[in-house]
Parts: C-alpha cells; sequence; structure tokens
C-alpha cells in the first residue's frame, strides 16, 4: 500500500463531493426556490410580501443564526468545493459537441455565476454586515444594503430600477435557476437514483419543467418588485408598509427598530419619526 | 455539358480527389516536443486510416518531397476489438482500423488530422502508453476470484435477465476512448528520474494513476464483476476501491464517454449504477458498524 499520507482531501473526497452533491439540494437548493417563492409573492400585493418578511423576521434573535447555519455555511461550503471542482475540470465542449456535455460546461459556468452574483446581491440588499459604522460610511454609499426587512418591497423595488442591475439581476437569476435543475438531474445519477438511459430520460424532461417553473417564478420576483418600485405604486407600497409597521408595533406585536425601515426612500418621514416618537406620526 | 451555366453538372457521381492531404502529429520519443507533417496521399476506394498509415510508410515521403521515418502506430485485430489503434482522426477518439477515409472525406474534404490520444504519455507518434487504463482494471478488481484447485461444483446460475445485462459491458476492448472525451479525467505523465530504478519509478506511476480518476470504462468493468454472481462476494471491495481517492466522484456527469464508446457500452447507466451502490454501501458501513 501507498506509504505516503494521502492529504485529508484526497482521502475523504467521496464523502466531500456526496456532501457537495447533497448541499447543492438541501438546504441551498431548498432555500433558493422558498426565497424565490416568497419574493414572487410580491405579485399578490406588496402587502402579501412584507407579511412574508415579517413572519421569517419573526424569528428575531435566531434569525442570524438560522441564516448562519442553513444558509452562508452550507452555500459557502458548496461554493468553495464548488470552485475546487471547476478548477479539476477540463471542460471540452467545443471539441465534443454533446447535449449533457454542453450542460456539463454550463453547471460549471452557472456556478461561478451564481458565486459572482450571490456574492453582489447580498451587498446590494444587505450590505453584507449590520454594523451602523459599515453601513454608513462602506455599504450604502456604494450602493449596498438598500432592502429594508419593513419597507421590504419598496425599497427592493426601488433598488432594482436600473438597466444594469436587472440585467446583471436576470443573468444570475437565471444561472442559478439552470444550475439547480440541472444539477438535480446530475444528483439523481450521482446518487443512482436515475440509472437506465429511459430513466433519466425522464429525469430530464422532470428537471426541465422544474427549471422552467422555478424561472417564471424567479422572472414574477424580479419584474414584479421592479414594477413596485416606481411612480405611484411606490407610494402606495410604502404607505401600506408603513401601515403595516404602526400597526405592529401598536398592537404590542413588533419592537419599534428603525434600522429595519427604509431611512433615504422617505427621508421627510424619517426626520419627522426622529423628532417624534414614530407610534405618533400614524396617530395623527 | 448540355447546359452553359453548369448548374446541373453531374455532382452524384462523386467528385472524389485524385489525392488528399493527410496531416500528423509526430513525437519522437516520450515528453519532446511534437511537430506537425503532411503527407500526400493518392485516393483509392474504401480505404481505412490503418491502410492510409500503411501507404505513408512506404512512401516515407512528406507532401514537401522530403524523405521521412515511417510514422509510428499500433493495431492487432484489425476489426475493432483490441483498442490498440485508439487516435484522434479529426480531433475525434476512434479506432484509426474502423475509420473509413471516405467518410472521413465526406465529413471534413480538408482531408485527415492524426494525432496522439491526449489523456495517455506519448511513447512516439501515433503510440500512446495505456497502462493507466490496465492499472485501472486492477484497482477496481475486475476479475473473479478463484483461490485452489480442488472441485468445488458448479457456480451460481447467471439468469437470463442478468446475461443481457451483462454481456455489453464484458465487450469493453479497454481502448480508452471514454476516458479521452472525459472532462474530467486528467493526464498523468512521470519521468523516470535519473536517480530511480525500474521497479521504483514504475511503483511510482502506479501510485500516481491509483490517486488519479479511475474513468468510466473501470466502473464499468466494477459493475460487470459486481452482477456476476460469484464476483458478487467481493462487491465491496469493488465499492470501496471506487470510493477512493480518484474514485466515481471525480466524475462530473458529463457522459461524452457514452457518446464516444465505440462499443456503446451503456457507461452511464453503469456509473449511475455504481452510484447507487457506493450510496447503499456508504450508509451501510456508516449505520452497520
Ligand atoms: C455559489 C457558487 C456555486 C458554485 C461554484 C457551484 C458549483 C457546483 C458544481 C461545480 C457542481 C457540479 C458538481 C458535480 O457534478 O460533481 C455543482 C453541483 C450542484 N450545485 Fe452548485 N454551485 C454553486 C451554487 C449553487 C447554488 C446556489 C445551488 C442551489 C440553487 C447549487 C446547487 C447544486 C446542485 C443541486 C448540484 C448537483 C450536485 C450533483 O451533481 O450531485 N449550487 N455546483
Ligand atoms: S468503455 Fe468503451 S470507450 Fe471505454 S475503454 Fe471500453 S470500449 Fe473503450
Ligand atoms: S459521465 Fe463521468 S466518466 Fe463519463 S465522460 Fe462524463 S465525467 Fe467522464
Ligand atoms: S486494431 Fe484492434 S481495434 Fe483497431
Amino acid at each position: 500500500m501507498d506509504s505516503s499520507p494521502q492529504s485529508f482531501l484526497a482521502r475523504h473526497d467521496f464523502l466531500i463531493r456526496r456532501l457537495h452533491s447533497l448541499s447543492g439540494l438541501v438546504p441551498v437548493g431548498a432555500y433558493m426556490v422558498v426565497h424565490l417563492v416568497v419574493n414572487a409573492s410580491v405579485l399578490e400585493s406588496p402587502a402579501a410580501f412584507q407579511k412574508n418578511v415579517y413572519s421569517i423576521h419573526s424569528l428575531g434573535s435566531l434569525l442570524p443564526l438560522v441564516e448562519w447555519a442553513f444558509i452562508f455555511l452550507p452555500l459557502l461550503f458548496h461554493a468553495i468545493i464548488g470552485v475546487v471542482i471547476v478548477g479539476g475540470g477540463m471542460p471540452n465542449s467545443n471539441q465534443y459537441r454533446y447535449g449533457p456535455n454542453y450542460r456539463y460546461t454550463l453547471q460549471r459556468a452557472t456556478g461561478m455565476i451564481a458565486f459572482l452574483f450571490i456574492v453582489i446581491h447580498v451587498f446590494h440588499m444587505h450590505g453584507w454586515l449590520h454594523a451602523d459604522f459599515w453601513l454608513e460610511k462602506v455599504a450604502r454609499p456604494l450602493g449596498g444594503a438598500k432592502f429594508a426587512p419593513y419597507n421590504a418591497a419598496s425599497t427592493a423595488g426601488a433598488a432594482l430600477q436600473t438597466t444594469v442591475l436587472v440585467v446583471l439581476y436576470l443573468v444570475g437569476m437565471l444561472s442559478c435557476v439552470y444550475h439547480l435543475a440541472n444539477g438535480l438531474w446530475t444528483m439523481g445519477i450521482t446518487w443512482g437514483v436515475w440509472t437506465s438511459p429511459a430513466a433519466q430520460a425522464r429525469a430530464s424532461v422532470v428537471c426541465t419543467v422544474f427549471g422552467i417553473l422555478l424561472g417564471v417564478v424567479s422572472l414574477g420576483a424580479l419584474f414584479g418588485m421592479r414594477a413596485v418600485g416606481q411612480g405611484e405604486s411606490l407610494q402606495e407600497a410604502i404607505q401600506i408598509e408603513d401601515r403595516l409597521y404602526h400597526h405592529k408595533v401598536e398592537s404590542g406585536e413588533l419592537e419599534p427598530n428603525e434600522h429595519k425601515r427604509a431611512a433615504p426612500v422617505h427621508e421627510t418621514e424619517g426626520e419627522m419619526a426622529q423628532s417624534q416618537p414614530s407610534e405618533s406620526i400614524n396617530s395623527q | 455539358m448540355g447546359y452553359h451555366n453548369g448548374m446541373t453538372a453531374p455532382s452524384r457521381v462523386s467528385t472524389q480527389p485524385s489525392s488528399f492531404e493527410v496531416r500528423i502529429l509526430r513525437q519522437d520519443a516520450p515528453a519532446t516536443a511534437p511537430r506537425w507533417e503532411r503527407h500526400r496521399i493518392t485516393y483509392e476506394p474504401n480505404l481505412n486510416v490503418i491502410s492510409v498509415l500503411q501507404k505513408i510508410a512506404t512512401l516515407a515521403t512528406t507532401s514537401e518531397g522530403k524523405s521521412t521515418t515511417p510514422v509510428a502506430w499500433d493495431c492487432n485485430c484489425l476489426e475493432e476489438v483490441c483498442g490498440a489503434c485508439t487516435m484522434l482522426i479529426n480531433g475525434r477518439t476512434r479506432q484509426a482500423c474502423s475509420a473509413l477515409v471516405d467518410k472521413l472525406l465526406q465529413e471534413d474534404p480538408d482531408g485527415l488530422e492524426l494525432r496522439p490520444m491526449s489523456k495517455f504519455p506519448v511513447l512516439r507518434d501515433l503510440v500512446v502508453d495505456r497502462s493507466r487504463m490496465f492499472r485501472a482494471l486492477e484497482r477496481v478488481r475486475a476479475w473473479i476470484p478463484v483461490d485452489g484447485y480442488g472441485d468445488r461444483g458448479p457456480g451460481p446460475h447467471e439468469s437470463q435477465e442478468s446475461q443481457q445485462v451483462r454481456y455489453p459491458l464484458s465487450e469493453c476492448m479497454t481502448c480508452g476512448c471514454c476516458v479521452e472525451a472525459c472532462p474530467q479525467f486528467a493526464k498523468v505523465e512521470l519521468r523516470q528520474r535519473s536517480d530511480e530504478t525500474d521497479e521504483q519509478f514504475a511503483a511510482r506511476k502506479n501510485r500516481e494513476y491509483d490517486n488519479s480518476f479511475v474513468g468510466a470504462a473501470a466502473i464499468s468493468q466494477a459493475m460487470l464483476f459486481n452482477d456476476h454472481p460469484t464476483g458478487h462476494m467481493n462487491a465491496g471491495e469493488r465499492l470501496e476501491a471506487l470510493m477512493g481517492p480518484g474514485g466515481i466522484q471525480i466524475c462530473g456527469n458529463a457522459q461524452n464517454c457514452v457518446s464516444v464508446c465505440p462499443k456503446e457500452i451503456p457507461l452511464t447507466t453503469s456509473i449511475a449504477r455504481a452510484g447507487r451502490q457506493t450510496t447503499v454501501h456508504m450508509l451501510r458501513q456508516f449505520f452497520d458498524r
């Protein structure tokens, strides 16, 4: 036998690859589906989306823990191992022009795009870090941290008005959707769920339909959000969101938290809110 | 010609070229710089690439009229069952003996381009060292162990059904087309060090091979022998090998292997089945220990 010590990674490569495969589906893929469906609820109404956001934020101080355990860490694991996997492959779809080979190359390309997009997206909406200094001096001046959870649809929508950002989100979101749908198909082979060519062909149809549906949901989320973020609908959305907020605060359901509200969008209200307790605005 | 515009000129009766060009990537010895060489061959119907190479050897002259050494290539069976003549013909991995020139010229009238396989060390010209393929068979124990000489009576019965699954897998000729086209299979080429004996070098090479991707052919052979009623008794060992470094986990499901296999072996079915067997094996190991 080999006496030279193999690296830890080489010895556990099989397990790591299986965990990578699994993490792509749960929790990362599952989270992405929920995330897109929740965001698409803005198509129903900004209030519906806002209510969904409130139920997510009802986790309170547990939210960061849940986010790290079930979203960020698994995603980081999948992404870092994914980049290592991409580095180990030699795509040759120019030489061998077969459908599955194009999908292999695309799986890698969309993975890399997803990585970049997610990093940008998390900065654009959340600013990466929640420290006040960082948000005020770095993230906001650079166009990040646009999203305010208690003014969910209006802030997200207002942040998606430029063509550049819409194109970025289109490419990024559709890459993620393709990556998940095709990943689901390869996963079935990796774990041995679909083995025969006929079964793989059937699974391919199912994954394609899933991908198209999820693609529609993601387009709905993007353009639904964007529509809320302009003109009259923006003002309406802000009013609805503020009413919901005050209602919740008044009924004692919610701790007042100006950090989670939109500062820049309604400057004047913000100033008033500083001079008076926010509840009193509502009662006037 | 009946018509002056030439539109109806008989094209069907085939305007076969009187000659065609063959570009060959030549290399004198392992790890030396390769160079292109051009040859012009008189056209004849029903040539295959091996007969083209024989003509080139006879001519021993490049298309520029320079005298040259014969091009080295490998072959045995001349009927696509040994795999020895595998090379890249017009960029595609396949056997030279079954590659028909008429068809190749139809696809690409510019002539032929011959290169050695790119995933194995070149020994000379179109001859490569495919020993990694055979090492991979050893790695996954692609055989049925029979110990001792005593008569142990008739073996287990083989069902018609399993015979039909196994027969296509048994047709593999270890040609290496599947790994040549595989985007996850990286070339491994080592050079003997001056302070190294042949045995030491061979051992180092095997170690290196054993940690690199095992490839579709060996995965499929592991399934062939796991399916065998007697071979099944060692299924766990083969699965362990497939789960080791460079095992089945390296596969990225590009499925080129199944597209290029000249024997049309259902390699991706074997890969998925190996995926299933290793999944079960992994869970069993985890919970049964
Ligand atoms: C963020 C950067 C990401 C990178 C660099 C990346 C990379 C990869 C790579 C290279 C594979 C192929 C693994 C293989 O076939 O061996 C893969 C598979 C997969 N990825 Fe990702 N990925 C990323 C994000 C995502 C996201 C956001 C999702 C979920 C939506 C996801 C879900 C999947 C799934 C389900 C698979 C299939 C695993 C398998 O074939 O067994 N990935 N990823
Ligand atoms: S599986 Fe097919 S391509 Fe691969 S070595 Fe065997 S015969 Fe050749
Ligand atoms: S399916 Fe796996 S073994 Fe076959 S070519 Fe693709 S990556 Fe290689
Ligand atoms: S000579 Fe045996 S396959 Fe071509």
